[in-house]
């Protein structure tokens, strides 16, 4: 996980993984840390292949959305089995009623740059 | 005759998710919701983080206040329907406003089922908002409680009693609980984690409760003497709320009688959630067939296509582990084998029930997407060797 942001921090993103770490329809978590936000975020590879960001933590309870179940655009809360667009962010199934929030990815030469704040 | 007007009675998850896919599907008539509580909340956590103290009354609502106008949806809290006229098409309130509708949703819930003893303060059922504050006040260190009844609710209030440093002893006659819904090698492993939290778990009824200056004495069967309890919780089930759907002349039986499409024995009335029961079958009594209830139900109104069949799917907290559910658990016979997946006892784990080449049920402890896969499996139907369900290498995924 090595950042090689622009001085802005977001010109050209942060190298976040390997496409290939991340199965598809699995997902893994990024820390704040690395991130710079409040909350880690989600890096969500879709089962057909795209690859989505979203703040990590259910907006319903304390769960880590990168363990959660990735399909047909969304990605299921592995606690209550809330959904969320992966692109959206918008809430598609309960018991969340919260939106969450999407980030930019760009998948370039097999490598993930993840865009922290910047919209998909 | 286009529905242009559909009064929803009971704010628990089945008449939310009622209202919510009536406008999700593009129902733009009137549409009210009648609601006991002046905002409609989720139960689920009434037993684990709201008893416990760490999420309050807004971070439970099933939607935010805010949202029911969003929706154009006039919600009316705090109030009681006391008659459904299905005929005239007429909901009467409490307060004496009636309201006229095309279609009426009766969501009316259950009761926590309390038997017939004398009401007591200390005595405690759990299923209202109410109830859960009031049994919170008592779960203080050292206090002694017992709860009568075993399964998912006595279950999660010993864990979260004991979290708040409470002495717990929990009965039931039945050992192990809930070995229909889990299996009876796991019902025993979750059954023998009370103990290993200090819980008394004991295979008894209670023959009295007297309520003491003090608290309750109770005197459980085998035992010579009776034992003192600051409170008492009775987790012995549930009863469907039915009182307006019997006054309404509906065919009622442990249950308001239901078809496939939520239909009642009145063309008019549909009725969802724990109130309801497909005609000979049980009562699902899980949030989540509450919520398909409220789908099905919406799809009925609209004459629109249903919601696909799926697998019926559960969850419950205890003690820090995750155990989810879905489809149907069977022993193994002639036409069922039981797979496990890792170690039961050992979380992660799940474990398979199929029936030749299909699985029909599983159950996970902290292994969500075991049973995130077996819902899919089961719900396409799709054909798996016990050997890679068993095997922990194999990525669930692959099988579908």
């Amino acid at each position: 996980m090595t950042g090689i942001s622009g001085n802005d921090g977001s010109s050209t993103g942060i190298r976040v993984a390997s496409v290939d770490d991340i199965p598809e329809g699995e997902g893994i978590a990024i820390s704040s840390d690395i991130t710079g936000t409040e909350d880690d975020i989600a890096i969500l590879r879709d089962d057909d292949g795209t690859c989505w960001a979203l703040n990590d933590t259910c907006t319903h309870e304390t769960a880590s959305l990168a363990e959660g179940w990735v399909e047909d655009g969304d990605v299921e809360c592995p606690l209550h089995s809330s959904r969320f667009n992966l692109r959206t962010g918008k809430v598609d199934g309960l018991p969340a009623t919260r939106d969450t929030v999407p980030h930019r990815v760009e998948v370039r030469d097999g490598e993930v740059y993840l865009f922290p704040g910047e919209r998909p | 005759m286009t529905v242009s007007s559909v009064v929803v009675v009971g704010g628990g998850i089945a008449g939310v998710s009622t209202v919510a896919e009536l406008r999700k599907h593009g129902y733009a008539g009137e549409l009210t919701l009648v609601s006991a509580d002046a905002v409609p909340y989720d139960r689920p956590p009434l037993s684990k983080e709201y008893l416990a103290g760490s999420r309050d009354l807004e971070s439970i609502a099933l939607q935010p206040p805010s949202w029911y106008a969003e929706q154009r949806i006039s919600l009316i809290g705090s109030a009681a329907a006391v008659a459904v006229r299905p005929d005239a098409g007429e909901v009467e309130l409490a307060d004496g406003q009636i309201l006229t509708a095309d279609r009426i949703v009766l969501a009316t819930g259950g009761r926590a089922v309390r038997p017939p003893i004398a009401q007591a303060a200390p005595i405690h059922v759990l299923r209202e908002v109410a109830d859960a504050d009031r049994l919170r006040t008592q779960l203080v260190p050292g206090a002694r409680l017992l709860i009568v009844g075993a399964g998912l609710i006595g279950a999660e209030v010993a864990s979260t009693a004991r979290g708040l440093g409470a002495e717990v002893v929990l009965v039931d006659p039945l050992v192990p609980p809930l070995a229909a819904a889990v299996g009876s090698e796991v019902a025993t492993w979750l059954h023998g984690l009370h103990a290993v939290h200090g819980v008394e778990a004991l295979a008894t009824t209670v023959e009295t409760l007297l309520e003491t200056p003090t608290g309750v004495a109770v005197q459980l069967q085998g035992e010579r003497d009776s034992r003192e309890f600051d409170a008492v919780l009775l987790a012995v089930g549930l009863s469907p709320e039915n009182v307006l759907a019997e006054s309404a002349g509906l065919e009622v039986d442990r249950g308001v009688l239901i078809d496939a499409g939520q239909l009642t024995s009145h063309p008019s009335v549909l009725a969802v959630g724990d109130c309801s029961r497909l005609r000979d079958h049980p009562r699902a009594e899980h949030w989540e067939a509450a919520q398909v209830d409220g789908a099905r139900a919406a799809a009925t109104i609209l004459e629109i296509a249903p919601p696909p069949a799926a697998a019926p799917w559960w969850w419950t907290d205890r003690y820090g582990l995750h155990v989810e559910g879905v489809g149907e658990m069977r022993s193994p016979d002639a036409v069922h084998q039981t797979v496990v997946r890792g170690v039961v006892g050992e979380p992660p784990f799940s474990v398979f029930t199929l029936r030749s080449e299909r699985v029909i049920g599983a159950v996970a402890v902290d292994d969500p997407n075991a049973v995130r896969a077996a819902r899919r499996m089961i719900d396409r139907q799709v054909d798996v060797r016990a050997s890679d369900l068993a095997d922990v290498t194999q990525n669930l995924r692959k099988l579908l």
